[in-house]
């Protein structure tokens, strides 16, 4: 116990910690500028001058440790002096701009020369003029404002790791640059706007459009991108979000956010947001009043029940819309309708790899805590790159590798690049022999734990000798010794793997694999996930063979449960799965599809051919918060509330859930209530008033959420298990088929870029994040480009067996030579539109990545 | 006295190897392998080593943290970033008798189980950058630097890292900062760079004037070489003149020799029998003295008793041609031009004196800018990172202390009664 009297007050203390914290954990603010709780210690501004008794000179509270028995004093009129000295400084330079400024009002500066002074200016030259930067996207600069505190260095090289920008030049001429412009790394995460504590750096998002004070409504809420689930303060005013700001202290993401969290939220209010349902007459889709509608969808759904039973129906549900949306929808179709034909997209790879991964370690083995990877001792990454997937949670591998973590991945990942990653380079064809060697050699190193007899019967048919590693595998045998020493040395080892792995060839023999690894060396398991309430939706039911609280269907012992609870009867058939349902509506056997929050026409691959299934149906209905590619195809067009304008729970990845408020008040509908109101129609009251009221029937009826309240979500830390029940069955059969390998070594093959910016429907109206990725490219390494005569920004034609799509080329070193990269983001432009997919016998996963490519020139100017 | 550091220096060969080991290089070195490491250190310690870069500490003392540090490795650093203005004393060492500063690192990395050392030579050396590699070669083929040194079991190895012209990179934290590649700014203490420096390993950083005394300390035993000079602070030490002397250069003198003897006696007075105006004794960031108050010892422990310092012991003289104000003016915007921007009052406060400075010696000065200076000088006094304002801050403070009327004389008459600034 150190004891310290600041002010004359008694602070105890259990470690040493800085002055100025320990100040601040009695009550006592002392002024900082460059200081930050997120940052590494600068003692730069030198504002936090403090007395020390028996020391001669003063100190800065920022950078002295305290010591026992120290006794300090942080207001005294030579402190307050020096304060005053140091801000005149400050402003001699500094433009008086602010009733110009968009920080004033909260700037601390301004704050600090209110209280300390300087009133006049004894400073008679010129000012330092630096002129307003609006070359980046998103942020705005004005560097005459900056008070060189190098918070906004501090975080970008220390804390996102992006290391975009620096301290250029000395003394008085220094300055902080490049910012982007493409020059550097920037990933306009925006978190130097959070720590810069002047109008130096701003989000341009919201330039002169409010005054700090005026924002009156700040609602706290969790961002609608990602399976991370961070926590976002949007800030109101005439119910318009004026800026999103995280909150330090608080959340998964603890003052931090990423791109898409920070500036993409201008979809909310978006002019081209749907405002009244659409029904398809005469060919068009015209504006109808909702009872209209609503009877129209309520009168088609009974008309084919009753002529070709309820299974002609199907519903696809939205790892957009909140836990008690997607309740509701599978309650609907489980009740109303009688089907248990539900799925959604998380069936593209989540869905079964989890399945896959659960049967192996038990339920809720993928649920574990993110800023948890920081503290582990290695990490091993497949399948992807988390730092644009889950951007939070890639700082979280960052910040491993800072603390002298290991960072292993298989394939080059190129947000990890900086962190001296143990890398195995990896084509799709050599990636299973490189995971079966791993698995070989650790089985070698660490010997078989013993703990679970059928999975380790299937490591120990594996044969694959790391011997010729270099011949099949790609890689060198001491980089390899190296990564298998590293793991197998490991005592708290993370695997993070990401959909690129299941969506390849051989995905799911390659995610038993991964799991193999899991095994052997007793890691934790991150499955990575884009969508922000994936397993959300799958914990409420949203799957054809899965019930509320993950049930399987097919049990009679848990329907009856449900049947008690939900007073009707189940169906025992498995419904169809989302690529079922594409089969079934292009053979004619599925008759109606209710698409909630989703765009399947878009984010399925084969996209054509998903349009024409689609169209094959009698009856679509489409219902979210805009006009998609699906909307245009459908009969009907419901739309609902979105995302800040609606109150709910969201699952984040980690399964904690996770309060979703209401910051803007909008005329419409909540999904929930919309299908409510057809649910009533077609006889099946469902009389809830509010989503509270949804979710304390999920509280009653499933068992892995029993007894949670919205109250107790409120206070935090609702992390899994809950107080429920998750089911610990032993393993079953581990399924290690293989599927066969489209594509040859040598080819090109197409691969996804999942980046940083994007995320599909949201993203795409989010002016911001579309300004910083404009349009749809295509990526190769400089060899590849080379070879085909193809330069950077010419046009490329991409043809698969598909069609062809032509993009603007962009050159990328991180790209593998054998790979072309595009996304699946831009409208018309969407990779799959030319990509096929067969799917995997393991986990039901369309395996996407790597069909062969043929490169040309394109031949549009 | 007899030269001992210099001892060599007239040879016009003295930078090759042969003829350092024929003037008696080389010996200590040896011996020194002989010793027990705590020894050496303990020898040190008698000799009342202490560190000729500026700050005067001891160099057993900073040693000794060092060794008792249990981290491995240790690095041994040599600050030859030589760049405070009139300092040229490590000059014709680097370039002279390189092989002296290589014997004494070589002694002082056995001494400190050191087994990696680096010189890091400001930029503006490009001579001294080329003798010391191949000085170092030529002691790594004489087996005086290597894996096995002398075939001892020893290992040192030695190699030089340029400056990119950055005097705050003369502070041994910045220095470090430099040398690991960053930008090179202080850093915050502590820890201390003897248990944490460079690559965060314990680090032990000396001038090249400090080490090059181990290998006399060596041959003839701290006891000895205490009796050089003064006897707080003993040993040779050189002293670099310039300015208005008869004969300004390098003087290798014991400790403490009388300031007024080094400008009058060993340097032939003032030149061309002009009146002595003002004399900064030790670089310039340590305070000018007035012509009546040079009669002191130049050591570390009299100069501050006669309101100055030793610093680098870089005596710059100025007869009566010289306008004060232009040179308080000039060390300002050196001071600006090398303040690193860490921290508030200097990267601000430097640009504002030089600029208030600039104005008076241009004749727009204006009633009460004295004042101003010495408000903003005592703004950043004590109030900054490391010690560069405060070496700015005690310029001006200490220029107008004695030169006040000077400053006054430039602001009434609206022009400098010297000369112009330009001229």
């Amino acid at each position: 116990m150190i004891a310290v009297n600041i002010n004359g007050k008694e602070v105890k203390l259990e470690k040493a910690v800085t002055v100025l914290e320990a100040a601040k954990s009695a009550g006592i603010i002392i002024p900082t500028l460059c200081s930050h709780v997120l940052l590494e210690k600068y003692g730069g501004c030198r504002l936090c001058v403090v007395e020390v008794e028996k020391m001669p000179r003063l100190q800065t509270a920022c950078t002295l440790m305290v010591t026992d028995g120290i006794v300090v004093r942080t207001e005294t009129d030579a402190i307050a002096d020096v304060r005053r000295g140091i801000l005149e400084f400050l402003l001699i330079n500094h433009p008086l701009d602010c009733p110009y400024c968009d920080k004033a009002g909260e700037c601390t500066l301004q704050d600090l020369v209110e209280k300390y002074g300087p009133t006049t200016s004894r400073f008679r030259e010129e000012k330092r003029k630096v002129p307003e930067s609006l070359e980046d996207p998103v942020l705005v600069r004005n560097m005459e404002r900056c008070v060189m505190c190098t918070r906004c260095v501090r975080m970008c090289d220390g804390v996102q790791g992006a290391s975009a920008i620096a301290v250029i030049s000395r003394g008085g001429h220094s300055h902080i640059e490049p910012f982007s412009g493409g020059k550097f790394n920037c990933e306009y995460c925006g978190n130097c706007v959070t720590v810069c504590p002047v109008g130096a750096i701003m989000s341009r998002l919201h330039r002169h459009s409010y005054r700090p004070w005026q924002l009156v409504s700040e609602t706290e809420t969790i961002c609608p991108y990602c399976g991370v689930g961070c926590t976002l303060v949007a800030q109101v005013r005439d119910d318009v979000i004026k800026r999103v700001v995280p909150r330090i202290g608080t959340g998964v993401n603890n003052g931090l956010l990423c791109s898409r969290g920070r500036f993409g939220y201008e979809f909310v209010g978006h002019e081209e947001r749907l405002t009244t349902p659409l029904l398809r007459k005469n060919g068009d889709l015209e504006p109808a009043s909702w009872d209209e509608a609503i009877s129209f969808v309520a009168g088609k759904l009974k008309e084919i029940k009753d002529s070709h039973g309820a299974d002609a129906l199907a519903g696809i549900a939205s790892p957009r819309c909140t836990n008690e949306d997607n309740y509701v929808f599978q309650k609907f179709f489980r009740m109303a309708i009688g089907t248990n034909n539900i799925d959604s997209t998380a069936r593209l790879g989540f869905a079964g790899a989890q399945k896959y991964i659960e049967n192996i370690f038990g339920q809720g083995s993928t649920a574990n805590l993110i800023p948890g990877l920081a503290n582990a001792d290695s990490v091993v990454v497949v399948g992807g790159d988390p730092t644009a997937i889950n951007p939070v949670l890639g700082l979280q591998i960052r910040a491993c590798a800072r603390k002298g973590g290991a960072v292993l991945t298989v394939g080059h990942v190129k947000g990890l690049r900086y962190f001296t990653p143990l890398e195995m380079p990896s084509s799709p064809h050599m990636e299973t022999a490189l995971l079966e060697c791993i698995v070989s050699a650790l089985r070698e190193k660490k010997g078989l734990p013993g703990s679970n007899s059928v999975l380790e019967g299937k490591i120990k048919d594996l044969n694959s000798s790391p011997d010729d590693i270099e011949k099949t595998c790609g890689v060198q045998e001491k980089d390899f010794s190296r990564f298998t020493d590293v793991l197998a040395g490991s005592s708290t080892p993370a695997v993070v793997i990401g959909k690129g792995l299941v969506q390849s060839a051989e995905g799911g023999y390659k995610l038993f694999l991964a799991c193999a690894i899991n095994y052997l060396i007793n890691g934790r398991i991150y499955l990575l996930t884009e969508r922000a309430n994936e397993q959300g939706l799958l914990d409420m039911g949203c799957a054809p063979d899965l019930l509320p609280g993950g049930r399987p269907v097919s049990y009679a012992e848990f329907r009856k449960r449900y049947e008690t609870a939900w007073k009707g009867e189940i169906s025992e058939k498995s419904g169809l799965t989302l690529f079922e349902m594409i089969e079934a509506a292009e053979n004619g056997s599925l008759k109606g599809l209710y698409v909630m929050g989703e765009n399947p026409v878009f984010n399925m691959p084969n996209s054509n051919r998903v349009e024409n299934a689609l169209r094959n149906t009698d009856l679509l209905i489409v219902q979210d918060i805009f006009l998609t590619e699906t909307g245009k195809i459908a009969d009907v067009v419901l739309p609902a509330l979105g995302w800040a304008e609606k109150e709910g729970t969201f699952t984040n990845m980690e399964r904690r859930l996770q309060r979703l408020r209401k910051a803007v008040r909008r005329d419409g509908k909540d999904d929930w209530k919309i299908i409510a109101g057809i649910s009533d129609l077609l006889g099946m009251r469902m009389n809830y008033t509010s989503a509270e009221e949804i979710f304390a029937e999920i509280s009653r009826v499933s068992p892995i959420h029993r007894d949670l309240t919205y109250e107790e979500i409120e206070k935090g830390n609702v992390i899994y298990p809950y107080k429920g029940e998750p089911l610990r069955g032993t393993p079953g059969e581990i399924m290690t088929h293989r599927s066969e390998v489209s594509g040859e070594a040598g080819k090109l093959l197409l691969r996804l870029e999942r980046p940083l910016f994007h995320s599909g429907t949201l993203s795409r109206h989010a002016d911001a994040l579309t300004n910083i990725y404009p349009e749809a490219v295509a990526r190769m390494h400089p060899d590849t480009a080379g070879r085909f005569s193809l330069s950077e920004g010419g046009r490329v034609r991409l043809s698969t067996s598909l069609g062809f799509l032509e993009l603007p080329l962009v050159i990328d070193e991180s790209v593998g030579i054998s790979d072309v990269l595009v996304t699946n983001n831009f409208e018309g432009k969407g990779a799959f539109s030319v990509m096929d997919y067969t799917l995997d016998p393991v986990t039901g996963a369309p395996m996407i990545e790597g069909m062969e490519v043929q490169i040309e020139k394109g031949v549009t100017a | 006295m007899e030269k001992i550091l210099l001892r060599n220096i007239e040879n016009p060969e003295s930078a090759h190897i042969g003829e350092y080991m024929k003037a008696g290089g080389f010996r200590s070195l040896p011996k020194a392998l002989e010793m027990e490491r705590k020894d050496i250190i303990e020898e040190v310690k008698k000799a009342g080593l202490r560190g000729r870069g500026g700050a005067g500490f001891p160099v057993a003392m900073k040693w000794t943290f060092a060794s008792a540090d249990p981290k491995f490795p240790k690095y041994l650093l040599c600050n030859a970033d030589e760049g405070e203005p009139g300092t040229f004393k490590d000059r014709p060492i680097l370039e002279k008798i390189p092989h002296l500063l290589i014997e004494g690192m070589a002694i002082s990395g056995y001494a400190l189980s050191a087994e990696y050392g680096y010189i890091y030579l400001r930029g503006e050396y490009p001579a001294a950058k080329d003798i010391l590699d191949r000085a170092i070669g030529q002691a790594y083929e004489k087996n005086f630097l290597g894996d096995n040194i002398l075939g001892k079991g020893i290992r040192f190895h030695l190699s030089v890292h340029q400056g990119a012209g950055a005097y705050i990179c003369g502070e041994e934290t910045a220095l470090i900062e430099s040398l690991e590649g960053d930008k090179g700014q202080p850093r915050i203490k502590p820890p201390f760079p003897v248990n944490v420096g460079v690559f965060a390993k314990p680090t032990v950083v000396n001038n090249v004037e400090t080490l090059s005394n181990l290998p006399y300390i060596v041959e003839v035993g701290g006891e000895a070489y205490s009796k050089i000079g003064s006897p707080d602070c003993p040993g040779p030490k050189i002293y670099c003149v310039s300015g208005h002397v008869e004969k300004p250069g390098v003087y290798e003198l014991p400790m403490g020799t009388n300031l007024k003897d080094i400008i009058f006696t060993h340097c032939g007075g003032i030149k061309g029998g002009k009146k002595l105006k003002a004399v900064i004794p030790g670089g310039i960031s340590t305070p000018v003295l007035p012509p009546d108050k040079i009669d002191c010892p130049m050591d570390f422990v009299n100069m501050p008793k006669h309101g100055s310092m030793l610093g680098s012991g870089a005596v710059i003289v100025m007869d009566e041609t010289v306008c004060l104000v232009k040179v308080c003016y000039r060390a300002l915007k050196f001071f600006e031009h090398e303040s690193c921007g860490k921290c508030t009052p200097c990267r601000e406060g430097t640009g504002w004196l030089r600029k208030i400075l600039g104005r008076i010696e241009n004749g727009e000065g204006e009633a009460g800018d004295v004042d101003l200076l010495l408000s903003v000088s005592s703004n950043i006094l004590g109030k900054t990172f490391c010690p560069l304002g405060d070496g700015a801050a005690s310029v001006v403070q200490n220029f107008i202390k004695h030169f006040r009327q000077e400053f006054e004389v430039h602001i009434s008459s609206k022009t400098c009664p010297v000369q112009g600034l330009n001229a």
